[in-house]
């Protein structure tokens, strides 16, 4: 096998393996569009403030430990034990999902019936407040997060395909992990809002809010229940990116990457985020591979967008987003 | 005339019990504009209650008080003998009263099947977390639940549409099945908001043979609202007639006929 | 193989061709019960529960989910009934209404009627109160078992002008509890009854079911008839079990064999394939859920044994194309070149001719990629064999189902027959025959062109009606089938032109078959209902009912606006596109010289649909020439008069049973003829 096709194929792995992780981000987004209509561009910074939450748990950090000492004189930083992952996860799992309820209690009650773009405002002031409040939490430094997850060159596909084909591909474990997990995370949220009571209440809200109350579903409940559920994903996300790149400020940033993955696969379609992330980080893996070098390289700041206005000329709802039909 | 405030059978063998619901001097304004002045009413146990009246007579509004979507600033609402306080429409719903909407507010994107199991979702008790970790007790919940509807669809005839999203309905079967998902929450009380709006004859004649059917199998208390009167003499056993907010009647069918207020209103004669 | 002679002409009688199955062949009737002891349905009944007792009888959908009854469980079922109805008071000789779709317990009460000696009458279930009133009448009812209110509320709507109905019995008790139970009864509690007094009523049921003959009535069904009152055919044991072993022969039926019970009831070909043959070869018969489901049903089942008139085979077809219509261009694209190569080879391969290695491996992967989902979605992938009968079906839609190696053919029969009179052979299927005398069947064919015939299942009488059976059936047996019709000499193959009746003369003498023209147009999808005047007149001219599925789709691609099926019909474009249908039939027509006076000269589009409920069809969807040229005898005018349009008021009635009044101003258009030697077109 000639090696540019070798080498191809390892690059179409890789851009669908970090596809897998954009869809991770992508499928917060959709979880509470698809519900309450809003666009909540909070969900980078729920990732971060969701990791900078786990590695203070695990390292025994004394949360709001700069204004503790600060305000009483003191010293405090570290509890002095550390928390084991599952536990630690649980834990951010919890915290999640209080945020999801202070969010519903102080922000979203309020708005009830607002337009969507004072609901967007909403969630951008909640980004900036989220992010300061876990600078204040946890400390604004960069953290390693390790929550036990292979990292690194797999040997094993290395060495096969070494052997198979006289080229060993460079698969990092932890996006094989994280593959597995955004796979196992898609079907059971599909297995969930088909076929459980909430689910179904789920997408009754999604549907029609004055119908969904005459059937006895809490609007409010709902909200939380979405804001609980994006809060867990973004964990799962901020987990794998914080375990990629340190947690650190520019996780949020992630969120952007989200974007044009969800004008291909529309902001109403789980399977769309799945497939939008694939197609985005494999189209630009590829796009860096062939065409980068004649036209100077770092095409991956931008290719993902300019796909994206590509894709929004020709079909505005996306992938799989519902149709826009325009009565005349 | 036999006195009808009383529980007594029917003619036709259905029993009429106490009082279930009791609206007390309900005053309903938006700004300044009085929607509904000074209301009393009670619905009994069993009956067919009708509230009638010529467009924007605020018998919508009546009907949203009841189901907690208005929140009336005067009067109260008393249900099985307790007075009500102000509640959402959900938790109205929880408490046993279902409704459907003169315009139809169905779930478009689901299926007929999946819509009427919302209908279901008060007599769910599998919490968010038994859902996700006692997956097999859900869905044993599921199923007797499922069963409940199959019979509903069976009752209403809809079973050839079962899997159809209800966007693609016609209007006539999306009524329809908006009454098969209230009937799935097995109400005490059935509130019906123009059940037969724009339909046909043979449509409205389906609905209307639906709806005894209803009352008679399930004993169901059914309120509707309606403005053609012609339909809803044959199917109720009291009415109420609304006018521009007030109440002008209340009786029998047939009371009611020989009311000269309602007569006024129907036709348009003004009296001084 | 059965004799064709030629005989003078009869009085054509009552009608109603039908439907399925068998192997032709020298068989003739036996004269003596087959099996010994097998002379009735309940024997046959309980040889199954013997035979097949752990294997399905019959299944219905309900609430969702196919629900099963073996054979022995429906033995028991059948005795239970049959013990209630004895309770009851159900004496020998009674006759027993059944009305109701197609429901196990319904197929049971009919059976159980028999068991104890009485005579089960099916009926029409959408025949409306005043029609229901004279059958029950005429049979002297003293039983209905209805499935619903709705049919138990035209009951008792009757039951004033009908004092033999004594008992009625119910299968749906929804919205009955507070009817007046004197006379009214559930099933399940006749059955209950029974169960509890079966110790009074076990020696009874036994000693009746002993008694029953073989040439016992099995069965009276009335036919709707293009004329007159409806006429009850009386069809004893023999007829039916005869018939059924022989048709089931055949066609190799057996016991593993599904069918799907969606006709009515009524229907003489229902009975002979839900009850006779189901009966004969013990076989499961299923119950849709509703009649809106029946298509949904049969996917699911996906019979073996199938019968459809070439309306449900129709619309199935249109049903496809729409759908392919909407495809993505590659699907589209396969679809068309496979469709292709199975019109090529498809009905040689079904038929054992030879076929090239290539085209046997292009059309398995055809199967594999086109013909076999398609099926699949059709509901037609296990079907072993496929009747069609009642009316002519069009030839391209006949051979796309063979093409997909659906073993689909035809049979031509009445209710007097017992159904069968002739049916096409494996491997010698035709569309334009409709096959070889069934097995026991004799043929001959009258100076008249009108096709007698005689055999086994041939009916025992009208029931109450003397005159009619004389003038039906001569005292040698042979019956007048009211068709004309001519054996070809080189196959053996009985072909059918038109009505006895219905052929006529035009004013020039030339031979005027309507119903042959009908049906040419009748194969365009477009086309629902046609009809052809000009018994005696100059030319031909039509009346067109539009298909409101097909043109409605075909309107919506061509961005045609249109709020009712009165616009669509009234539409230029349509009116154009009907012409040239018009014009590619006179073409064809033009070509059989016997018949080319029979092109249509001018035509207009009806403002409605043809409906059972007005009377301008029958309730098996047969044009009533008379009435519609009595109803319309305007538009008739109109037609002749050379006028361009014409303004009429017609009278509906809805279903509902209340009347109202559609007003239109309809087109008429002249259609191109040929000119032959024979004939010079008008004008």
């Amino acid at each position: 096998m000639p090696d540019t096709l070798l080498f191809a194929a390892e690059v179409t792995l890789n851009g669908l393996m970090a596809g897998v992780m954009y869809a991770l981000v992508a499928l917060g987004f959709v979880l509470i569009f698809k519900a309450s209509g809003i666009f909540n561009y909070a969900q980078g910074v729920m990732a971060l403030f969701a990791a900078l939450t786990l590695v203070g748990i695990q390292q025994g950090q004394v949360p709001f430990a700069h204004l503790i000492n600060a305000v009483f004189g003191t010293s405090v930083h570290h509890f002095g034990w550390t928390v084991p992952s599952l536990l630690a996860i649980a834990l951010t799992v919890v915290v999640m999902i209080a945020l999801a309820i202070a969010v519903e209690r102080l922000v979203l009650k309020y708005l009830v019936n607002q337009e969507p773009i004072i609901l967007f405002m909403a969630t951008i002031g909640l980004a900036y407040f989220l992010e300061g409040f876990g600078d204040v939490m946890w400390g604004a430094d960069i953290k390693r997060l390790d929550v036990g997850l292979p990292q690194g060159l797999n040997s094993v596909i290395d060495e096969t395909t070494f052997n198979i084909f006289g080229y060993g591909f460079f698969i990092d474990n932890l996006d094989i992990v994280a593959t597995v997990i955004a796979a196992a995370l898609v079907l059971s949220l599909t297995v969930y809002s088909q076929f459980s009571r909430d689910g179904r209440a789920l997408r009754a809200v999604a549907d029609d809010h004055q119908a969904a109350l005459s059937v006895g579903i809490s609007l409010r409940y709902i909200w939380v229940l979405v804001w609980a559920i994006a809060g867990f994903v973004a964990l799962v996300a901020g987990i794998m990116w914080g375990t990629k790149l340190g947690v650190q400020f520019s996780l949020s940033l992630i969120a952007l990457k989200a974007l044009p993955v969800l004008m291909l696969g529309g902001f109403t379609s789980i399977p769309g985020a799945i497939v939008g992330g694939l197609i985005i980080g494999m189209g630009e893996k590829l796009f860096e591979f062939f065409v980068g070098p004649l036209i100077g390289g770092a095409t991956e700041n931008w290719f993902a967008y300019v796909l994206a206005l590509l894709f929004l000329v020709f079909r505005p709802q996306g992938l799989f987003g519902e149709k826009i039909i325009e009565r005349v | 005339m036999k006195d009808t405030t009383e529980p007594h059978t029917t003619a036709d063998g259905r029993k009429i019990g106490g009082v279930l619901m009791e609206m007390r001097n309900i005053t309903l304004r938006f700004g300044g504009v009085e929607a509904l002045r000074d209301i009393s009413f009670d619905i009994r146990a069993g009956e067919v209650r009708a509230i009638i009246g010529p467009n924007g007579a605020g018998k919508s509004s009546m009907l949203n008080v009841i189901s907690g979507f208005y929140h009336p600033q005067e009067g109260e609402v008393w249900f099985r003998g307790q007075r009500r306080p102000s509640m959402k429409p959900y938790q109205v719903a929880r408490q046993g009263i279902a409704r459907t909407f003169q315009n139809i507010a169905l779930f478009d994107g689901m299926s007929v099947l999946d819509n009427i199991m919302t209908g279901r979702l008060t007599h769910m008790h599998a919490g968010l977390f038994a859902q996700a970790l006692w997956w097999g007790r859900a869905q044993k919940e599921e199923v007797a639940n499922r069963e409940k509807v199959e019979r509903i669809i069976d009752f209403l005839e809809i079973q050839h549409i079962r899997k159809t999203p209800v966007g693609r309905l016609p209007y006539g079967l999306k009524k329809r099945v908006e009454l098969a998902r209230a009937l799935a929450a097995e109400p005490m009380l059935l509130l019906l908001d123009e059940p037969m709006a724009g339909m046909n004859v043979e449509e409205k004649e389906d609905m209307s043979r639906f709806i005894l059917d209803v009352n008679d199998e399930f004993g169901t208390t059914i309120a509707l609202i309606e403005h053609d009167m012609g339909v809803v003499m044959d199917l109720s056993d009291r009415v109420v007639v609304m006018d521009y907010g007030k109440k002008i009647g209340d009786g029998t069918p047939a009371e009611v006929r020989a009311n000269p207020a309602v007569i006024d209103a129907y036709l348009g004669v003004a009296h001084d | 193989m059965a004799r064709v002679r030629l005989a003078s002409g009869a009085d054509p009688g009552a009608e109603i061709p039908a439907a399925a199955a068998g192997r032709g062949g020298s068989l003739l009737a036996t004269e003596t019960a087959p099996d010994g002891a097998l002379q009735s349905i309940p024997a046959l009944l309980a040889r199954n529960a013997r035979r097949w007792g752990a294997e399905p009888a019959y299944r219905e959908k309900e609430y969702g989910i196919w629900q099963s009854w073996t054979w022995l469980e429906v033995a028991e079922e059948i005795r239970g009934l049959a013990l209630g109805f004895l309770a009851l008071g159900m004496e020998r000789g009674d006759h027993v209404a059944i009305i109701g779709r197609n429901r196990p317990a319904l197929y049971w009460s009919m059976v159980a009627a028999q068991s104890v000696g009485a005579m089960p009458v099916p009926l029409y279930q959408d025949a409306v109160a005043e029609e229901m009133t004279y059958v029950l009448d005429h049979c002297s009812a003293r039983f209905v078992v209805a499935e619903n209110q709705e049919q138990v509320d035209k009951v008792l709507e009757v039951q004033e002008s009908v004092p033999a109905i004594e008992h009625v019995i119910y299968l749906d008790p929804r919205g009955m509890r507070k009817y007046d139970h004197s006379r009214l009864h559930a099933l399940k509690d006749i059955e209950a009854e029974g169960r509890a007094a079966h110790e009074r009523f076990e020696r009874e049921l036994e000693v009746r079911k002993a008694e029953l003959g073989y040439d016992d009535t099995c069965v009276m069904l009335y036919t709707s008839g293009t004329t007159g009152k409806p006429k009850g055919v009386v069809l004893s044991n023999r007829n039916i079990i005869e018939t059924s072993k022989n048709s089931a022969e055949f066609d190799h039926l057996r016991q593993s064999d599904e069918v799907l019970a969606y006709l009515p009831m009524a229907w003489v070909g229902d009975f002979i394939f839900s009850i006779g043959q189901a009966y004969w070869t013990g076989f499961c018969t299923n119950c849709p859920e509703s009649a809106d489901t029946m298509m949904t049903d049969l996917r699911e089942i996906g019979p073996s044994y199938f019968f459809a008139p070439p309306r449900i085979f129709e619309t199935l077809l249109t049903n496809v194309m729409i759908r392919m219509e909407d495809a993505g261009r590659f699907k589209r694209w396969l679809f068309a070149r496979f469709m292709e190569h199975a019109r090529k080879v498809g009905p040689k391969i079904l038929d054992d001719k030879p076929v090239g290695a290539r085209d046997r491996v292009k059309y398995l992967l055809g199967n594999l990629f086109v013909y076999g989902p398609l099926k699949n979605t059709l509901g037609l992938s296990r079907i072993r064999v496929a009747y069609t009968a009642g009316e002519a079906i069009g030839p391209e839609i006949f051979d796309f189902y063979r093409s997909l190696g659906i073993n689909l053919k035809q049979l031509y029969g009445q209710t007097e027959a017992s159904v069968f009179i002739t049916q096409q052979p494996d491997h010698e299927v035709r569309p334009d025959t409709v096959g070889v005398p069934s097995p026991g069947v004799e043929i001959r064919i009258a100076d008249s062109g009108e096709v007698y015939y005689r055999s086994p299942g041939v009916f025992v009488e009208y029931y109450k009606n003397p005159d009619s059976t004389a003038s039906t059936k001569d005292p040698e047996g042979w019956v007048a089938t009211g068709d004309a019709g001519f054996i070809e000499p080189e196959t053996g193959h009985l072909r059918i032109i038109d009505r006895a009746k219905d052929v006529g003369k035009m004013a020039d003498g030339s031979l005027f078959a309507p119903k042959y023209v009908e049906n040419k147009l009748k194969f365009y999808p477009s086309i629902l209902e046609a009809v052809v005047f000009g018994s005696g007149r100059e030319m031909c001219c039509a009346f067109i009912n539009i298909d409101l599925t097909a043109v409605g789709n075909w309107a919506e691609r061509n961005n045609l606006a249109y709020s009712s099926y009165q616009e669509l019909a009234g539409h230029g474009q349509v009116l154009d596109m009907i012409q040239s249908h018009v014009e590619e039939v006179n073409r064809s027509v033009a070509g059989d010289e016997m018949l080319s006076g029979c092109q249509i000269h001018r035509f207009l589009i009806l403002h409605k649909e043809l409906d059972a409920d007005d009377g301008e069809l029958t309730r098996t969807r047969k044009v009533r020439r008379r009435i519609i040229e009595e109803k319309y005898r305007d538009l008739i005018e109109a037609l002749y008069g050379g006028k361009d349009e014409v303004y009429t008021e017609t009278e509906v009635t809805y279903e509902d049973g209340r009347k109202g009044k559609i007003k239109a101003t309809l087109k008429i258009r002249d259609a191109a003829v040929v000119e032959t030697q024979a004939r010079m077109a008008a004008e």
